[in-house]
């Protein structure tokens, strides 16, 4: 081959596969189809009332309808401006809602109640749900989302795929699926084998609860507003009965022993222990596994990176001192009260004491 | 030479582990945001300082958005730090303090060294509170950034916390595009493996906090350091605490739309990032301390990023030298598989790293824009390498760091 040939060849293809692949990074610096900044949400916090909100803002376009239902006792159908259809009831007859329930149980329209509902059992509500009176659902029913001016009770065994908020107060039967974010403005109670994942209210209640049996912090024993940290390197435990002062943070597991008392906050880098009665008024987190014992108290947020069990009588938070409760995983006995958030990233369940 | 190469190559291939390593863990590990979901709590009052320098275009901006944040009021103090502006700057904050009464106590600098480590030093004389956010002039909070960045600190391990910077000016020129790409691959990534593996996430000095208290017990702001947030990071972890990364606080920023301002900035983090190499590498492998192992060898590794520009054109002369002098370094066919597997793998591990970061971001189209980033990749080799000579002519003529500040692009509001 002639070798000037070979060279100008040689060139040009080096030259081909060098700007092969800058074509489209060329063509994108032109055409700026992705030169967007990223979205960053300015607006919001990530509210757990953020859908509910939302919704109450949508159906406030047929607010003149339900007024007129209500002042009237009739009931009203018709289509919102996405094309939604939604049926109103002026009164609390269950005998209205009837007229979108299919037989199937089937019940595709927003539905909105001006006084008090009555849902029949094995009802499946694809669309949303708006009560502005108090609601009460039968069991064995599926909900899509439900926002409730007053009391919200739901039957045993019910499924919530998206949200609930509440303006008076929650309540869910046993065996109720709420793999959804459930707020209230009043209070959250479930039953015994519920799953959950996002719920907030000034408290809820995990299964029965029983009169409060936690140590009680002593008098004059307030943590000063700094606390003094100690570091362990290793395992780490505060003795039966102890009354300890500052924030405890340990590389290794951290047990508190029955009856003590942490005026601060406790981190482990491992697994982390409260036996019964213990008292933090600060946080507990843990970065690996948590087993929170009967009857203790916690005045902070409590994390646990991997699990969390919570045993009968644990208090967390109090209404006027709200908090957080999260982990991945998290399984809670009955008669526990959580002032606040309860967050299972995964699963939440109330297991069945004993 | 020979060795000197050697050790230059096994030094990029740490790297390059490193960054495979970063970046399969994000893909594929375990993801912690322990401190994500703390939305309800009783909020520690916190005070937000806020670092301007001649920042007439952006400083009402950040206020704008910063009286607005969901954050219990009466536990929120906004501090302007008016650092000697001689624009409008501290016109513009005491306009602010009037229209929003009792939530912005201006600290305003007219003389004193320069710097905003030096500047927040002088500013801690107004800050009562435990918790201390810090933010640049030219970033715009969310409504829920604040309470993100505070909730770290109810670990009682947590002595800082570092947010996520996200560029807002992204479609002005091919720069803003890079540094976009670039920003998604140190934090979506880099910094967030290194908060799954326990290792050293590094304080930005911006979009982030600190603990008072473990502020104290370090010694306060370090106003000789040309990157205070590096330095801060350091010392935090020599003293038993942690450096939280919160990947899902997000705050826009302003990139450098111009090459000039760009080389400025990053020979200014790359002298600062040095000077707190040659501080605290030696201290954090070997000293005693309550760092763990891998935090020691990550952050040692961290404090090598910026030196390593230097040290691999210092490679490439080397290589050269040892092919004009005829040495084959290894048998031939090693040596042959050797550079061809580098050159498939090795070459392509921050390619790999900011795209799995854009893959994570859910972002299309701006992965196309990747072999562009040879161009930044040379720019900041060379600008960090004359960094890294001008440590060293500081060094030995004795010559005093000044900062430089960053230039705004944004249309002055």
């Amino acid at each position: 081959m002639n070798p000037f040939l070979s060279v100008t060849v040689l060139f040009v293809l080096t030259g081909f596969f060098l700007v092969v692949p800058i074509i489209p990074a060329i063509r994108e610096l032109y055409r700026k189809s992705d030169a967007q900044p990223l979205l960053v949400i300015q607006k919001h916090a990530g509210e757990i009332r953020h859908f509910s909100e939302g919704f109450r803002s949508y159906v406030e376009q047929i607010k003149p309808v339900f007024e007129q239902c209500l002042s009237s006792g009739t009931t009203a159908r018709g289509t919102l401006k996405d094309k939604a259809e939604y049926f109103v009831m002026g009164d609390s007859a269950v005998a209205s809602i009837r007229e979108v329930r299919k037989q199937d149980g089937e019940c595709n329209t927003v539905v909105v109640a001006c006084a008090d509902l009555h849902a029949p059992g094995v009802s499946n509500f694809s669309r949303e749900i708006y009560i502005r009176g108090k609601f009460q659902g039968g069991d064995y029913n599926h909900y899509r989302a439900i926002l409730g001016d007053k009391d919200v009770q739901l039957g045993a065994h019910s499924i919530v795929m998206r949200w609930v908020h509440s303006v008076g107060a929650f309540s869910a039967g046993h065996d109720c699926d709420l793999n959804c974010r459930i707020s209230s403005d009043s209070s959250i109670k479930l039953g015994t084998r519920c799953s959950f994942l996002r719920l907030n209210a000034p408290r809820i209640e995990l299964g029965t609860v029983v009169a409060d049996q936690n140590p009680a912090p002593q008098n004059g024993m307030a943590t000063p507003a700094v606390p003094k940290r100690y570091l362990y390197d290793e395992d780490f435990e505060i003795p039966a009965g102890e009354i300890f002062h500052g924030n405890v943070v340990t590389r290794g597991k951290l047990i508190a022993r029955k009856g003590s008392q942490i005026f601060g906050s406790i981190k482990s880098n491992k697994q982390m222990v409260l036996e019964d009665r213990v008292l933090v008024t600060g946080s507990v987190i843990s970065s690996e596994h948590l087993e929170i014992g009967t009857n203790c108290s916690v005045g902070g947020p409590v994390i646990a990176e991997r699990e969390m069990s919570i045993e009968p009588g644990v208090r967390i938070g109090t209404t006027t001192r709200q908090t957080t409760v999260s982990s991945p995983k998290i399984v809670s006995k009955e008669n526990v009260v959580i002032c606040g958030t309860l967050w299972a990233r995964e699963h939440g369940e109330v297991a069945r004491h004993g | 030479m020979i060795y000197g190469l050697y050790i230059i190559v096994a030094l990029i291939c740490i790297y390059t582990f490193r960054h495979y390593w970063f970046t399969l863990n994000r893909l594929f590990g375990f993801q912690r945001h322990p401190y994500i979901d703390i939305d309800t709590a009783d909020w520690p009052p916190v005070t937000i300082l806020v670092a301007a320098h001649n920042e007439e275009k952006v400083i009402a901006n950040a206020l704008d958005a910063l009286m607005v944040v969901n954050y219990p009021r009466e536990k929120m103090l906004v501090v302007p730090v008016n650092d000697r502006s001689k624009d409008r700057t501290k016109e513009i904050i005491d306009g602010f303090v009037e229209r929003f009464p009792g939530r912005i106590q201006p600290f305003h600098r007219v003389s004193g060294k320069g710097g905003k480590a030096a500047a927040l030093k002088d500013a801690m004389e107004l800050v009562e509170t435990e918790v201390i956010l810090i933010f640049d002039a030219d970033y715009l909070p969310g409504a829920g950034l604040v309470k993100q960045l505070v909730a770290p600190f109810f670990d009682p391990e947590v002595g800082g916390v570092m947010g996520r910077v996200v560029p807002m000016n992204v479609g002005a020129n091919l720069l803003t595009r890079l540094l976009d790409l670039e920003r998604s691959g140190g934090y979506q990534v880099d910094q967030q493996a290194r908060m799954n593996l326990r290792l050293v996430p590094q304080h930005g000095g911006t979009v982030a906090g600190v603990r008072m208290s473990a502020l104290k017990e370090i010694g306060g702001w370090n106003d000789t350091s040309l990157t205070e947030d590096t330095d801060l990071t350091y010392r935090l972890l020599l003293f038993g605490w942690k450096t939280a990364y919160q990947n899902r606080s997000e705050c826009y920023e302003e990139v450098p739309e111009t090459w000039p301002v760009r080389i400025k900035q990053i020979m200014r983090w790359a002298k600062g990032h040095d000077q707190a190499m040659i501080t605290y590498s030696f201290k954090l492998l070997f000293g005693k301390h309550r760092a763990t192992l891998r935090e020691r060898i990550d952050g040692t590794l961290l404090l090598g990023v910026y030196i390593m520009a230097p040290v691999t054109l210092l490679g490439w002369i080397l290589a050269l030298g040892v092919f004009y002098e005829g040495f084959v370094p290894l048998h031939g066919i090693i040596a042959l598989l050797s550079f061809t597997a580098y050159a498939a793998v090795g070459n392509l591990a921050a390619f790999f790293e900011i795209a799995a970061a854009l893959r994570l971001d859910g972002t299309k189209g701006r992965i196309c824009l990747l072999p562009f980033l040879i161009l930044g990749f040379a720019v900041s080799t060379f600008s960090v390498s004359r960094a890294a000579i001008s440590l060293v002519t500081d060094a030995i003529t004795g010559a005093e760091f000044h900062w430089d500040k960053t230039e705004r692009f944004r249309a002055a509001t």
